[in-house]
């Protein structure tokens, strides 16, 4: 450009030269700008594998857990079969253990011993026994959790080679447990327990089945209210509201909704679900409600842009042939707008799918051990799952945390999965 | 096809509205239960034993911390306010009164045990050996001055061996609570107050002028040398490994599930153990309590035999498991007299008690 | 009584009364208003009427004073220069201008005697009496059958699938277009060339058989074999409907049309017989338009 203004008269130079001289520079810029483009993608892909590795590197042990197979004798004298809930079931437990190690007398070394096995397994032969009778004056092998402390020793988390004071597990407990190992009775298997048991105190017994089933729960309620409300909403905004003040006033509100930090809306779900309306504390019916109002904002706003987005020759079209506004709304601009509608909606709620601010206020933060069945149980959801398990003391509990985190990454992976698919099948229609 | 989605979620809506009260009027058939995080653990383990090992569903325990929890059971009676609270420490005068305001007139206070604050480090330093004193002039906004004199001064120390020549020369760098958590509270009362007491004007200060008292005592520093870490104490034991010079403040269970990578400081001359912390010889140790609401049992189906589960020597004996959880057992009299108490309901009464 | 009515409907739009400025240029065309039209603007039984039509873009004054009558089973072209107002005049007869907020109309068009700006008056039947063809071919994002079905379908056209079968076949050879596309009937529509997709848009209109077909310069996109295709189907069209035609296209005009009328700057400048017109304009504005000194 400058160039081009001291231009000497001696040469002429025609436009075409400017254009060359000027082309490596645009060429220069274009590649800059792309290569800018790839470091930022780079950059960002490093980050999320890094977060990926290092959950994973810390949970995938918690899909495996420590059992011990046990010769369990369900001899017939100790069964009242009208109460079958009263028998002893942690007998059985220690009557096997003790037959494994008949040298150990003491009654606190007996404890120790005991102690190897989580004190879940008596509920697990309990259960058992109610489901099939027919175990009564049998014998079993059955494999059985190990406690958390012996899980982590398997794993490596737990380092045999500190004095044994610092050590949970005493320098006797380790010498019976490599003697399970040896025998083949102590071993890492699949942890089914993690897929399908609530909440527990004990790690081993852990699992997310009830912030899962709380989590689809409060989903359910969200999308049921948030997509239909959102959608109309936006249509009535977009279709049929007249432009004046109170309009704008109410998209400027919307669009500040969209920004206003989530625990307030567990505040505002604290004053009216539970305190006007009386809905039952902790329950996914009112965490589905909370969430609708955090998702709504997100919702109308891409529906909006997905209806403005629709050409008006295609509404034009509609109007000239003589349909009516609704059908024009309902026949042509809603199933061009739906792909948008859709991915909005997901996103929203993916979003609260992750969120625990506003539950907390409502009461969906707490220990629950039964799975919810119903929208007024009592329920969590999974990111309370993992806030809660990463406060637990107990070290078996790190690595849970992080498999919980990739049990909900795999979720969001899965609705954003479910966005991107939507879009594409609704597109190919245009 | 939209439109007909959009009015069955109506309905549905509509629907659920109208059933929810009605289902939630009918009464509740489990505990609820609110309160401190640091009495959660402990709570949660009676719970779901209790869960397992009766006819009855197992209580729905939220963390809300001690205030928190407070609040809400303070709020009125009926099934949706919470049966028990727990608590990192004892009701307030102020929040009986709200009870007692708004219809709670009958709670009965259970003393479960003890829970002893640690300081401790990473176990690649030297084990520190800290009086009372010492942690409230390292960790103090204002401290006497140390030319003598009942004179006051922003905390000019910056090592451990400024505070005390005894001590190791590493910048004092201590990562605690935030001023919300229960732990914060007890450890500012029974550390800082403790060694701000040993100067003795301050200490007749308590007397004479409370308010500033609190303030010299209370107060802790805010130029770098505490970092507050957040409420989690798993984040703040990573981070003591990470950083071999630093402390932490926590609850004494996750010194015990970690002893294996950190230590717990002598705090005058006495070690955190568990032995230590039961015998009371361990200086900052804090009791936990629950509290009932006498009006809810018989209408809450459980609640006789969830407070005496809680109260049996198998959950807060010696060997019990909530001993295994790291919660420190009271003297067999205490527990005998606390579990006596809960079993008949005896209602609390706090007319000079409190603070 | 038309008149009467006119004068009405006028004096009730207050917005005209004093204001309406004169144009912009303030040069000779503003000398043509409604009394100013060149030509014969009017006939006998008119199957629609326009009176002092004037029509605003929020501010912008783009159709002034407008005064035409439209024959029945007439070819009406209007040609002018772009952004004279053609399509903006053209949308007024079938109130598609409705759907565009900042634009008000005043004055009376009446459609068989009726004014179709009256209150009472329901645009669903409107539009579909009076068709439209638009400027840019706008297919439905559907195949191409339910381009076609949809009018019919909406309007409860076809009592059977066998009728909406015939009234798809009958508008697509209309049209021109079952030749090409009668094996493909449920692709896309979207998938057919620019042209194609015009014809197309004409037969999705002459599915609803309408009365008076509007068409906004429905061969701008089209070669010549389409365009002549499309200018014989005018010509059948004619028998049974009303048409009105914008172009910029002179031969065009001059092939398909029984009137031509002239716009410039919003005002309709002359109006005549197609071949007078053409071979004897009345206005300088006309004769300068047509012999392509501008425009
Ligand atoms: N929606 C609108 N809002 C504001 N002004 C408009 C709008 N539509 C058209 N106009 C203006 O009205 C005038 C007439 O436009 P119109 O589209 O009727 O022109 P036209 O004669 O059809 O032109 P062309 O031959 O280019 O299609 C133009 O000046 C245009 O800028
Ligand atoms: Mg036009």
């Amino acid at each position: 450009m400058k160039k081009h203004g001291a231009m000497p008269g001696k040469e002429k130079v025609t436009a075409m030269d400017v254009v060359q001289k000027g082309l490596a520079r645009r060429y220069r810029r274009e590649r800059w700008f792309r290569r800018m483009g790839l470091a930022a993608v780079l950059a960002s892909i490093g980050f999320l594998g890094l977060l990926f590795v290092s959950i994973i590197g810390n949970g995938w042990s918690a899909f495996t857990q420590a059992e011990v197979l046990l010769d369990i004798d369900f001899a017939a004298a100790q069964f009242d079969v009208d109460n079958l809930a009263r028998a002893n079931y942690g007998a059985l437990v220690k009557k096997s253990l003790q037959k494994l190690f008949p040298g150990v007398k003491d009654r606190r070394q007996k404890r120790k011993l005991y102690r190897l096995v989580s004190s879940g397994a008596a509920f697990i032969l309990q259960k058992m026994v109610m489901q099939d009778t027919s175990l009564i004056g049998t014998s079993r092998r059955i494999w059985l959790p190990a406690d958390d402390e012996v899980d982590m020793l398997l794993k490596g988390y737990i380092s045999r080679s500190v004095p044994e004071s610092q050590r949970r597990l005493t320098d006797r407990q380790i010498g019976w447990i490599d003697r399970l190992i040896a025998d083949g009775r102590l071993k890492k298997r699949f942890n089914t327990t993690f897929f399908t048991a609530g909440d527990s105190r004990e790690p081993e017994l852990a699992g997310i089945r009830g912030a899962v089933a709380g989590s689809l729960l409060t989903m359910l309620v969200t999308l049921l209210l948030s997509f239909p409300v959102g959608v109309a909403t936006a249509v009535y905004l977009e279709e049929f509201a007249p432009r004046n003040r109170w309009t704008d006033l109410i998209e400027v509100n919307i669009n500040n909704l969209a920004a206003v930090p989530s625990i307030v809306f567990g505040l505002l779900g604290l004053a009216f679900f539970l305190g006007v309306l009386g809905l039952p504390r902790s329950s996914p019916l009112v965490g589905g409600l909370v969430l609708t109002l955090m998702t709504l904002p997100t919702i109308i706003i891409a529906s909006r842009a997905s209806l403005k987005s629709v050409p008006p020759s295609i509404r034009e079209a509609a109007l000239g042939i003589g349909a009516s506004k609704m059908q024009v709304i309902v026949h042509h601009v809603l199933p061009l707008a739906m792909p948008g509608m859709m991915t909005g909606t997901i996103i929203g709620m993916a979003q609260a799918l992750g969120e625990t601010a506003p539950l907390l206020m409502i009461g969906m933060v707490a220990f629950i051990v039964d799975v919810p069945t119903g929208l007024t149980d009592p329920a969590t959801v999974l990111p309370v799952q993992i806030y809660l398990w990463a406060d637990a003391p107990e070290r078996a509990f790190v690595e849970r945390t992080a498999a919980a985190i990739m049990v909900l990454l795999a979720f969001l992976i899965c609705m954003n999965g479910l966005a991107v698919y939507l879009r594409r099948k609704f597109e190919r229609r245009w | 096809m939209l439109s007909k989605d959009a009015c069955r979620a109506i309905v549905l809506l509509a629907v659920a509205l109208a059933v929810s009260p009605a289902a939630a009027g009918q009464g509740r058939d489990y505990i609820s239960i609110v309160g401190s995080s640091t009495v959660y653990p402990f709570a949660t383990t009676v719970a779901e034993q209790f869960g397992k090992t009766t006819r009855f569903k197992t209580p729905k325990i939220e963390s809300t911390g001690s205030g928190g929890g407070m609040k809400l059971f303070c709020a009125g009676l009926g099934i949706e306010t919470p049966d028990i609270t727990n608590a990192s420490r004892r009701i307030k005068k102020s929040e009986y009164a709200t009870c007692r305001k708004n219809g709670v007139r009958e709670i009965t206070e259970v003393k479960i045990g003890y829970d002893g604050i640690v300081l401790a480090n990473s176990k690649e330093a030297p084990r520190m050996n800290l009086s009372k004193r010492d942690i409230f002039l390292a960790l103090a906004a204002r401290v006497p001055a140390p030319d003598g004199g009942e004179k006051l001064v922003a905390n000019p120390y910056r090592t451990w061996k400024e505070v005390d020549p005894a001590l190791p020369d590493t910048r004092i760098e201590v990562l605690g609570p935030p001023p919300t958590s229960g732990t914060r509270d007890a450890f500012v009362e029974l550390a800082m107050q403790g060694g701000c007491s040993t100067f003795a004007w301050i200490k007749t200060l308590k007397k004479t002028d409370k308010a500033r008292f609190k303030g010299i005592c209370h107060t802790i520093r805010e130029d770098g040398a505490y970092i507050e870490a957040g409420e989690n104490d798993n984040l703040i034991v990573q981070k003591l490994e990470a950083n071999p010079r630093a402390l932490g403040i926590f609850g004494f269970s996750f010194l015990d599930q970690n002893g294996d990578r950190i230590q717990g400081s002598l705090v005058d001359g006495e070690a955190p153990t568990f032995e230590n912390i039961a015998s009371g010889s361990y200086p900052v140790s804090r009791p936990l309590f629950f509290y009932i609401k006498d009006a809810h049992v018989g209408v809450i189906p459980g609640m006789r035999e969830y407070v005496a589960e809680f109260t049996s020597d198998r959950a807060w004996g010696e060997d019990g498991y909530l001993a295994d959880k790291g919660l420190i057992p009271m003297s067999a009299g205490e527990r005998q007299r606390y579990a006596a108490d809960a079993a008949a309901l005896k209602p609390l009464i706090l007319d000079d008690a409190g603070n | 009584m038309e008149t009467a009515q006119a004068a009405l409907k006028i004096s009730e739009l207050p917005f005209l009364a004093e204001e309406a400025p004169e144009g912009e240029g303030g040069d000779e065309t503003t000398a043509a208003g409604s009394q100013g039209t060149v030509g014969e603007p009017f006939v006998e039984n008119p199957r629609m009427s326009c009176r002092e039509v004037n029509v605003f873009y929020g501010e912008k004054h783009a159709i002034k004073d407008v005064s035409i009558d439209i024959a029945g089973n007439e070819v009406l072209a209007m040609i002018g220069p772009s952004g004279c107002g053609k399509s903006t005049f053209l949308r007024c007869l079938n109130r598609m201008n409705d759907t565009v907020d900042t634009c008000r109309v005043s004055g009376t068009i009446l459609l068989d005697g009726m004014d179709i700006y009256d209150r009472s008056v329901d645009v669903v039947p409107l539009r579909a009496r009076v068709g439209m063809v638009f400027q840019k071919p706008n297919p439905f994002p559907k195949s191409i059958y339910d381009n076609i079905a949809y009018g019919p379908r909406i309007h409860g056209l076809a009592e059977s699938r066998s009728e909406l079968d015939a009234i798809v076949e009958q508008s697509l050879k209309k049209a021109g277009l079952w030749q090409e596309v009668y094996d493909r009937l449920d692709q896309p529509g979207t998938g057919l060339s620019g042209g194609q997709q015009q014809r197309l848009c004409i037969a999705r209109a002459i599915a609803v058989q309408p009365e008076v077909i509007l068409m906004d310069e429905p061969c701008s996109a089209l070669d010549p074999i389409a365009t002549a295709t499309v200018e014989d189907l005018i010509a059948e069209l004619q028998e049974q409907y009303t048409i009105v035609i914008v172009t910029h296209n002179m031969q065009q005009a001059a092939r398909v049309s029984q009137r031509t009328a002239y716009f410039h700057l919003g005002t309709l400048i002359e109006v005549g017989p197609t071949d007078r017109i053409f071979t004897n304009p009345r206005h300088r504005l006309t004769e300068d338009y047509i012999t392509g000194r501008f425009g």
